[in-house]
């Protein structure tokens, strides 16, 4: 049966098709004319071209004004890959890699590498922006309203170009000031119910004014009087104004905080944190590198020493019986419907299909519901009243996980192996039957190995996406039950990924920290690629020698 | 199987005449038992989907607390289904999935017709790390893809948040991948004989690639459409990440929404719509089930 | 026909292409406008986060906003669930909303992460409710504008069960009187639901930690010791018996109820709407443990983004048009939530169901907002659920439990 090997790359060919193949292709490549074999294709490629060089240049002019430089660069990149690619004659394969490439690039390797870069840092909880929003954020929150301070009705106004607040105080008199001059009384100003009409020698804003310069408004303070002790007027609606003080102040120099109060002066740490020389540190934080910090702490926390082996087995085990159930019974059911003679084919495949046509996270959802112990509909409907406790016995629990994805998942091999039967040439199938072979035999050493070639790439990605499977975990066991002698929650149904989302405080158990997060999913990453590339590599050879 | 092994061989053209002459003994072993696993299949397949219906017509209820199939019929769920705005997220729903269907479609079959007849440096290579890179975790790409369309939105708003052109974009990021690899395999099982000929005969690559080989492998052309559609249809993490305001939502984003707070969650409607978004799903595969199934390739290929 | 599907596709695609293009660039004058807009540091669009119930009454009171002051308020529609972590990703980009609805029990977290601005109430804040500004209120600034206060109850259905129970006991003994399948109905699920068991657990003296003397709670775990022992020993028993069972889940227990299968519920007014058509009463939750059943009581509210352009806007919005009886009022038909608003809140109280939810609501206490809660719920429950399911036995699974929480909270 050498002719199957023809499926494959280098060495292929079985016989016939290599030896004659090969020079030709070398003789042609840079000697024949390419996509210029058609007035009506290359016009097509010059159109297309003109339009992909139009958008291009059109991104990279507006990338320019925004002064967004990555972009630019990507961009600039991309075009002349592009340009490259389509009007030489030496980039072939490119040609037709090339479109969805760019979208790989831009879209998949960018996340892993952003992922890749978050890992080391400790963005989370606590260290979630940059460091001039925690100072900004840390100044905000340490401004507080006098205590038994009145609330005076403010209006906003522009005198010698600076912006200034016009206040009524207690005693009903109106008082200006501006950021630099504290408050003072001034005379000829009109009153109208309590707030002020007009200012002899100010712009009174209208509200549109205000409107426009809110963020100049907002951020103005007032001094109440001479004594910076008296704090300053502020307002957040442009209607209303607050005397407060700030217990902490800022010293951009120094980059350190102070508390007035106190005296305590804060500097800011490798860890990203204001901390004060015994130790005390600021609420917020800021996001720094740490190196490779999130690796080791991922392995350090003795408490998940244990569970960990517990769910790296189940991991394995789940990733690769989802794949071995889904792949066998939708290849069953694809052979069992090949055949022609079968009446009502397309009915059955039509509804073989329905599970995949209704979104994941609902299936999960309603087989959660179905499986419950005493009001499911398994139990109590398909089961007459059993008690069955599907989803609380650890294993019972691994079986059921198994089962709702062996529901979710055959349409999918079903698919690609009807797709693959159909796509198998016709004539070695012929060949087989005339040479005698039975069905088994046939099906055994012609179809099968055909398939498996076909589809080997599909069962490692779909190993890979069940290992990472953490939708179905999380909708519908959310990893329970519960391992009993562990102090920490997870449980018999968790895998890696679903470990990883509470480990790193992702569900809302610990402080959370993307860092780790981001660490762990590049471990799981490693592992996962690593035995994808080793099975992938390991299935050439077979089909090499096959 | 074992019981089918022993049966002889029919060719097929005999057998499609001969079905109604054939004795029961025979009739079960060459196609009864098909049926008998089709029916069970059957039952495997949709008691979880009558399910979903019977509460898509009950009135009000839950989805999990009743197991009394069709004990109350109304059609007071569709009919509420007018007055959200599920109308527009389906029609959203569409847009997306079919442009990103087709645009998978287009860029896989490119990628597979180089990979499987072109022979260059870093093929293996390539195919490896397409193979490796579409394994990643995919759990934080939430906070590197609302970066990168922030940043791209300050260029070209069409591309930037809350626009379906930028989620179509996203969706095509993984266009490459598994999709190569379906189509990578049968590329592969058309003989290469065919193009060697059509190229003596003075054609050019595209012409073989457009007018040959995407022909002959049209059932994984049509598998490879069906997938991408039906995956695009049920995503809802990056496209409610990305589509922000609520028209422009899809119908996965709207249905979740819907019983995302368990306090709040409004199962008959979002039964009501699951059951609606089912139906584009099975009219593109009644539809794409002839390309699939057709047994169109055959003749060509022993040609 | 082999033709026909690369063709139809093509022509299919282009068309689709050209379609989604063209509706982007429908997109495309808005995106433009708040982009510069927001870059020009002001009036630009007022963006409001929202989940669905209170979406139509916030766009109500958005409506009046923008007529006074001539912007556009646009109402964001959100999944409550994905508020919280949404909002703390995207506020440090820029993105983020001006405003966002959110619950009190959140802002630990967003303060810690400098997300949330402070919101100057004034003397307005003597018109809420003291409760509902203490729970915004952190080391003497307030970060949030509440405007419903929601806890739980016991709901009675007073054609099943004429009077309101005084004790745990007889709840459960006017229930079998009843003759209905569940005495009494509590939501509970294989990982538990310690928010609607906590009355019952505070009955027997076991808060989950400890309080101030201001009534701010100190990281400092309370429910461990005798009257924690003596609570798991109770929910032994009522497991045992058969009264209380982990297989009733959310649905389960509002549907039975909804059918008149148990007289009594423990639960919210978010429950309500399921219960149309039956005569309820809403009554104290009875003591289990002898001591009173003091319920968590939660605070709804909006709060204000740290990296908001429109800060000014953003208050004067929550200031002078969330906080006025007509808000509350419509945000407490669309939720059934009482206001925190208390001239609303009186309003509101007409309603004797309300009312009912009000009364059991000023025994209650806030739920605690200090970060260390967030390590507490992932024990806590499936714990209770074990114990009542018989899995555990009960004083070893809680102190176990209890050791747990303080191991994850010290990490």
């Amino acid at each position: 049966m050498s002719t199957q090997s023809t499926l494959d790359d280098t060495s292929t060919a079985a016989g016939d098709g290599d030896a004659p193949g090969r020079p030709r292709r070398r003789r042609r490549s840079p000697g024949t004319p390419h996509a210029s074999g058609t007035v009506g294709g290359l016009v097509a490629k010059l159109v297309l071209m003109a339009v992909v060089n139009a958008f291009g240049v059109f991104a990279i002019l507006a990338a320019w004004n925004e002064e967004s430089y990555g972009i630019l660069a990507a961009m600039v990149a991309l075009l002349v890959a592009a340009d490259w690619v389509y009007f030489s004659r030496r980039t072939l394969p490119l040609k037709y890699v090339l479109p969805g490439l760019a979208f790989l690039l831009v879209f998949q390797v960018y996340v892993v590498a952003y992922t890749g870069w978050v890992a080391f840092t400790n963005y989370g909880d606590g260290h979630n922006s940059t460091k001039e929003h925690a100072i900004e954020a840390l100044l905000v929150q340490n401004e507080r309203r006098v205590e038994g301070s009145a609330t005076y009705p403010i209006t906003v106004l522009e005198r010698d170009g600076e912006l200034g607040f016009a206040v009524v105080d207690e005693d009903g008199d109106v008082r200006v000031g501006t950021a630099e001059e504290p408050l003072a009384p001034v005379d000829g100003a009109t009153l109208d119910g309590g707030t002020v009409t007009a200012v002899p020698g100010a712009e009174l804003l209208d509200r549109r004014q205000v409107l426009e310069r809110q963020d100049e408004v907002t951020t103005l303070r007032v001094p109440f009087s001479d004594d910076p002790e008296d704090g300053s007027i502020r307002t957040q609606d442009a209607r209303t104004g607050y005397v407060s003080t700030s217990t902490l102040e800022h010293d951009a120099e120094a980059d350190t905080m102070t508390d007035v109060t106190t005296g305590t002066v804060y500097s800011p740490s490798d860890d990203g944190w204001f901390v004060s020389p015994d130790g005390e540190r600021l609420n917020v934080g800021w996001r720094v590198a740490v190196g490779f910090d999130n690796f080791s702490t991922a392995f350090g926390d003795s408490r998940y020493a244990g569970p960990f082996l517990k769910i790296l087995a189940w991991t394995f085990a789940f990733a690769i019986l989802s794949v071995v159930t889904t792949f066998l019974l939708g290849l069953f059911l694809a052979i069992t419907f090949n055949d022609t003679r079968l009446g009502g084919r397309r009915i059955y495949r039509t509804l073989l299909i329905f599970p995949y046509a209704i979104p994941g996270f609902l299936a999960a959802l309603l087989w959660s519901g179905m499986l419950n112990r005493s009001y499911g509909f398994v139990n109590q409907v398909l089961l007459g009243g059993a008690d069955v406790p599907w989803l609380t016995d650890p294993w019972l629990a691994k079986l059921s996980v198994l089962l709702v994805n062996l529901w979710l998942g055959f349409p999918y091999m079903f698919l690609i192996c009807t797709g693959a039967l159909q796509s198998l040439p016709g004539d070695v199938m012929e060949a087989a039957k005339v040479d005698g072979a039975g069905r088994w035999r046939t099906w055994r050493s012609v179809t099968l190995p055909l398939l498996l070639v076909a589809t080997t790439p599909l069962l490692i990605s779909s190993f890979a996406f069940n290992f990472n499977n953490f939708t179905l975990i999380y909708m519908l066991t959310n990893g329970g039950p519960r391992f009993a002698d562990a102090s920490v929650p997870l449980g018999h149904t968790d895998i890696l990924i679903s470990m990883v989302y509470s480990v790193s405080g992702l569900d809302g158990t610990a402080a959370k920290n993307y860092g780790l997060a981001s660490a762990l999913s590049i471990v799981i990453f490693a592992i996962v690629a690593t035995i994808s590339a080793i099975t992938f590599k390991r299935t050439k050879q077979f089909e090499e020698i096959s | 199987m074992a019981t089918t092994s022993a049966a002889p061989r029919v060719r097929p053209s005999a057998a499609r005449t001969g079905q109604p002459r054939m004795a029961p003994g025979r009739w079960f072993s060459e196609l009864g038992w098909r049926h008998l696993v089709g029916v069970l299949a059957v039952v495997f397949a949709m008691f979880p989907i009558v399910y979903v219906v019977s509460a898509a017509l009950s009135e009000g209820g839950t989805l999990t607390g009743s197991n009394r199939l069709f004990g109350e019929v109304s059609g007071s769920n569709f009919s509420a289904l007018g007055d959200s705005m599920f109308w527009t997220w389906l029609g959203n729903t569409l847009q997306i999935a079919i442009a990103t269907g087709v645009g998978t479609v287009l860029m896989g079959a490119a990628a597979a017709y180089a990979f499987s007849r072109f022979r260059f440096r870093g093929r293996r290579a390539g195919l490896t790390a397409l193979l490796v890179i579409q394994m990643f975790p995919q759990m934080l790409a939430f906070v590197a893809i609302f970066l990168l369309l922030i940043g791209l939105g300050n260029v070209m708003p069409v591309l930037g948040l809350n626009s379906k052109l930028a989620l179509i974009a996203v969706y095509l990021g993984g266009a490459l991948g598994v999709n190569t690899f379906l189509m990578y395999g049968f590329f592969n099982t058309v003989p290469r004989e065919l193009d060697e000929a059509a190229k003596l005969d003075g054609a050019t690559h595209a012409q073989i690639y457009w007018t040959i080989i995407l022909r002959l492998v049209t059932p994984i052309l049509a598998v490879v459409a069906l997938l991408s559609f039906i995956s695009t249809f049920g995503e809802f993490i990056i496209a409610r990440l990305v589509l922000q305001s609520e028209r422009n939502w899809t119908v996965a984003v709207g249905l979740y929404g819907w019983v995302s707070s368990l306090l709040e969650a409004n199962w008959g409607l979002f039964a009501a719509g699951a059951v609606i978004s089912a139906v584009p799903v099975l009219l593109l595969f009644l539809f794409l089930q002839k390309y699939i199934v057709g047994g169109l390739t055959a003749g060509s290929v022993k040609g | 026909m082999r033709r026909s599907i690369p063709a139809v596709a093509a022509t299919l695609g282009l068309a689709l292409t050209l379609a989604a293009c063209s509706g982007g660039g429908a997109d495309t004058p808005e995106a433009t406008t708040s982009a510069t807009a927001g870059g020009g540091g002001g009036s630009g669009d007022l963006v409001v986060w929202v989940d669905e119930t209170r979406q139509a009454a916030v766009e109500e009171a958005a409506s009046a906003f923008e007529e006074e002051n001539d912007v556009r308020v646009e109402v964001v529609l959100k999944n409550f669930e994905d508020i919280r972590a949404d909002f703390l990703a995207q506020v440090p980009t820029g993105e983020g909303p001006d405003i966002t609805v959110g619950a009190h029990d959140w802002l630990g977290e967003l303060t810690q992460n400098g997300v949330v601005a402070p919101i100057e109430l004034g003397d307005r804040s003597g018109d809420f409710e003291q409760v509902a500004v203490e729970a915004f209120t952190q080391d003497g600034q307030v970060y949030g504008l509440p405007y419903a206060i929601e806890n739980i109850a016991l709901i009675r259905n007073t054609a099943l069960a004429p009077a309101a129970p005084a004790t745990w006991d007889e709840a459960v003994a006017a229930g079998q009187a009843a003759g209905t399948p569940y005495p009494v109905l509590i939501q509970t699920g294989t990982e538990g639901d310690p928010y609607t068991y906590y009355p019952l657990q505070t009955s027997f003296g076991a808060p989950v930690f400890a309080q101030n003397e201001d009534g701010s709670y100190s990281p400092e775990l309370a429910m461990g010791g005798e009257p924690g022992h003596a609570f798991a020993q109770w929910l032994q028993a009522q497991g045992q018996a058969g009264v209380l069972k982990t297989d009733v889940t959310y649905d389960i227990a509002v549907e039975a109820f909804k059918n008149g299968e148990s007289p009594f519920i423990i639960g919210g007014p978010w429950m309500l709407e399921q219960f149309e058509g039956l005569d309820l009463s809403i009554d104290p939750i009875p003591s289990a443990g002898g001591q009173p059943a003091q319920p968590f009581v939660g605070v709804q509210g909006f709060y204000v983004s740290a990296q908001s352009e429109n800060a000014l806007l953003a208050n004067d919005f929550l200031v002078n048009f969330i906080a006025t009886d007509e808000a509350q009022l419509a945000l407490y038909e669309a939720g059934n939530r009482p206001p925190a608003l208390t001239s609303a809140a009186e309003t509101a109280s007409e309603d004797p169901i309300t009312a009912g939810f009000a009364a059991v609501g000023a025994d209650a206490v806030p739920m605690p907002s200090i970060p260390e809660m967030g390590s507490v719920w992932a024990f806590w429950g499936v714990t209770e659920a074990n114990i009542l399911s018989g899995a555990a036995e009960p004083v070893a699974a809680w102190d176990k439990m209890v050791a747990d929480i303080q191991g994850a909270m010290g990490s």
